[in-house]
């Protein structure tokens, strides 16, 4: 017996004493024991699947998904597979979180910048407008704007602004560029991409110019100028070796006795009150963020620069902004991956988001397969805007040299 | 006013464009709300705002269960007025006058005594002496300390669900099925629980991803970004379809308490971050300074840096709070007939409606700032109750 209890114990101690004994074996056990679990829910699974004749794997994907989808920025036709209908629904999902994310971050700022006014009036009702819209369930909100939109007219008494944009229940028609020419339009597209690039580059030169010689240089000005008049240049030289312009305005007509809209672009009822209330929702927070973010960044710093004579808006511009968009980006990120999340609630207003359609998607396909593929679609976009977040936090954050 | 308004030309045109602007808000606005608006849709909707379907026949067949959400009341504000007492007034004390003076007040509501019968009312008045009894109770009796409250109402809690659910074999308690549970009733139930239960979740969490055992710590990282990279509805729909499979059949479950693990669980992968975040923003010296004292590890954490950590992180705890009770309204994805659900349900099926859809909303929206609104005020009175920031 002593024999068996010097090995079991290290420098006296023995081993159901030692710390790190201890701690090794629980990990372990836990670690056993999530595996255990997480192994028992899938063997229940599998035999739910084998009793209940439930269908699964990703067989499905190639098969034609065979119902429509409301709305859809890529061609969907019903004959379309799985995959491709999940691609189509997650497009939709990131077209609505792109120009959310745009129209969030400008409301935002504004009514951020107006929370912080001297001015006691504009200060108030900012202050309104963000205690108002971020206590409210964002479903209610959408509820709301929703059934603002569905009151409106229908389409052949909608309003009509110059014969342009039609306001009615079905939507908001606006002139739209269309593809006059396949092959122009994409050599355009690669040329405006190119001098995109070209203009960024000019850009940055001009701007290291002038930080290293102190030579005044309006260098986004050049940068702009720059990939414009490539742009440009290429825009009239396609029309004039092609048939006419690479792409044309589209202007929405009404059609037929029930003055349907063809033409243009429409943006259906349910996707305006999204984009209305996930704008107006998202705002709310993001004011906050940049309240905290201003206010994070020391008096004497604005001070200082009122007292070297900036005007008012240049210190907000080149002093206070610079150095507060260092608190201002991680918690924005989060909030872009919030308005992206809260995109699902798209369903409820009869918006095809991602959630949407994979919801419908479980009636005809395998649920847990379906649930596979919309975490990993989540996770790779929430991954996606971490990383572009993180690269630029890693631009504007404080060098450690 | 003239420092703060007309200081210089650009301020003084800001604000004329702002009074102009919130003038011709107010009277279209006031001139909407009092003359064009209906109203009469919150009235026709009525007490399914409150507990749902919970009333109605196939949910309580041959009886009035009516009383029994009531009865649930009753109980939350017994408890409430033992926390008056407890607290010595302050905060406590206005939440609960106000819990029981609008319970009260809900019985002068001008309905017929056939859509609102003289029981209910009663019941509603009886609020007020619920209050003054747990008020005695604390006050006369030895129930009167923190720990006695905090037992009783989570008891309140259990038996307020006991009630509703029902107990079979019981004559007057005979089982309601939960799908007919509904209006703000289920929210705030699902919120009650759901903060219950998230905020240790959330610290046990918090504590796991910050902890030296590296196999421990990654099952926490793995759990708290899968939680949080999916949208809530997702998980919640999925609670429905996928859940159920992975539990044998004969399995106690229902959709509501899956709806509710799977909303708490989410809450406390938010919950952990915040957490950690007061964590990290604690001076090492603290713990540091436990540790030289002799205090064992886990008393360091409990009764050195869990306390100020949390109270570092109050606004962005109580933020999620707040976010959770939002939340519960995405339970229409289960089919559960939450306040928001039960108005647009209503609005469907009534079509007359559909035009005053925008009142019932706006009223929604109302009723959900007022519990938001009250949350984030008892914050800041807890904040300058603690001292945060003064110290």
């Amino acid at each position: 017996m002593p024999t068996l209890l010097r090995y079991l114990s290290y420098q006296g101690v023995p081993i159901w004493r030692n710390v790190y004994a201890i701690q090794w074996v629980s990990q372990i056990a836990s670690g056993i024991l999530v595996v255990v679990l997480v192994a028992w829910f899938f063997v229940n699974i599998g035999n739910a699947i084998q009793e209940r004749d439930i269908p699964y794997g990703f067989g499905f994907l190639s098969r034609e998904y065979q119902t429509p989808i409301g709305q859809h920025f890529l061609d969907y036709k019903s004959s379309d597979t799985f995959l491709y209908a999940f691609v189509v629904a997650a497009t939709n999902t990131i077209v609505i979180s792109i120009i959310g994310v745009a129209l969030a971050t400008a409301l935002g700022i504004f009514v951020g910048v107006c929370r912080m006014s001297s001015n006691w009036i504009i200060a108030k009702a900012a202050l309104v407008y963000i205690e108002f819209f971020r206590n409210v369930p964002l479903l209610v909100q959408l509820f709301f704007w929703f059934y603002i939109v569905l009151a409106l007219p229908p389409v052949r008494e909608g309003y009509v602004i110059s014969q342009r944009f039609y306001i009615n229940n079905a939507g908001i028609s606006v002139p739209w560029p269309a593809v006059n020419d396949a092959g122009m339009a994409v050599t355009w597209l690669l040329t405006a991409a190119v001098a995109v690039v070209l203009g960024w580059a000019v850009h940055r030169r001009l701007t290291r110019r002038e930080r290293n010689t102190g030579t005044p240089s309006n260098s986004l000005a050049w940068g702009i100028a720059t990939a414009a008049s490539i742009g440009a240049v290429a825009w009239l030289a396609l029309s004039v070796a092609g048939d006419g312009s690479p792409f044309v305005i589209s202007q929405p007509e009404p059609q037929g006795t029930f003055g349907r809209i063809s033409g243009g672009f429409t943006a259906p009822g349910g996707m305006i009150a999204l984009l209305i209330g996930l704008v107006t929702y998202t705002a709310s927070f993001i004011a906050e963020i940049v309240r905290a973010g201003v206010q994070s960044v020391g008096r004497g710093q604005t001070e200082a620069a009122r007292a070297v004579g900036l005007s008012a808006l240049s210190t907000l511009r080149n002093i206070t902004f610079p150095q507060a968009l260092r608190v201002i980006v991680p918690p924005m990120i989060s909030q872009y991956l919030n308005l992206t999340k809260n995109s699902s609630l798209a369903g409820a207003i009869g918006y095809s988001d991602l959630t949407n359609v994979a919801k419908t998607m479980t009636q005809t396909a395998p649920a847990v397969s379906i649930f596979i593929m919309i975490m990993a679609a989540y996770l790779a976009m929430s991954l996606t805007f971490s990383l572009i977040g993180n690269l630029y936090n890693r631009h504007i954050r404080f060098n450690a040299s | 006013m003239r420092a703060n308004l007309f200081n210089s030309r650009f301020n003084s045109a800001m604000t004329v464009l702002a009074v102009i602007v919130i003038a011709l808000a107010l009277w279209f606005g006031l001139g909407w709300i009092l003359v064009d608006a209906d109203w009469t849709v919150i009235s026709t909707l009525g007490g399914r705002m409150i507990i749902g379907q919970y009333n109605i026949e196939a949910a309580c067949p041959g009886q009035n269960c009516f009383w029994r959400p009531q009865a649930g009341l009753l109980l939350v504000t017994l408890v409430l007025g033992m926390a008056w007492q407890v607290a010595g007034g302050g905060v406590t004390k206005r939440i609960a006058l106000a819990v029981a003076g609008v319970a009260a007040a809900f019985a002068f509501l001008p309905y017929a005594f056939s859509q609102m019968g003289l029981d209910v009312r009663l019941l509603l008045l009886a609020n007020l002496p619920a209050l003054a009894v747990g008020w005695s109770l604390a006050r006369y009796t030895k129930l009167g300390t923190a720990s006695w409250t905090a037992i009783l109402s989570v008891t309140a809690f259990v038996l307020t669900l006991v009630l509703l659910r029902g107990i079979p074999g019981v004559p007057f308690l005979q089982p309601v099925s939960v799908i007919f549970w509904g209006g703000i009733m289920l929210n705030l139930m699902l919120a009650v629980a759901g903060i219950g239960l998230s905020f240790p979740i959330g610290i046990a969490l918090a504590l796991g991803r910050r902890s030296e055992l590296q196999v421990l710590k990654l099952l926490c990282i793995v759990f708290i970004e899968t939680f949080r990279g999916v949208p809530l509805i997702t998980l919640l729909f999925m609670s429905q379809v996928l859940v159920p499979l992975a539990f044998p059949e004969d399995f106690p479950q229902n959709s509501l308490m899956r709806a509710a693990i799977v909303i708490t669980l989410f809450s406390s992968a938010y919950m952990a971050e915040n957490i950690r975040g007061g964590l990290q923003s604690l001076h090492p010296g603290q713990a540091e300074a436990a540790r030289a004292l002799g205090l064992p590890g886990w008393q360091t954490m409990l009764f050195i840096s869990l306390p100020q950590a949390i109270r570092n992180v109050i606004p962005p705890i109580v933020g999620q709070f707040i976010s959770l009770f939002k939340d519960t309204s995405l339970v229409y994805i289960i089919g559960m007939l939450d306040v928001v659900e039960i108005s647009r349900a209503f609005i469907q099926g009534n079509p007359e409606f559909l035009a005053n859809a925008k009142e019932l909303f706006i009223f929604l929206a109302l009723v959900f700032w007022v519990f938001t609104y009250g949350m984030s005020y008892v914050s800041r009175r807890v904040e300058q109750h603690l001292g945060v920031g003064e110290r």
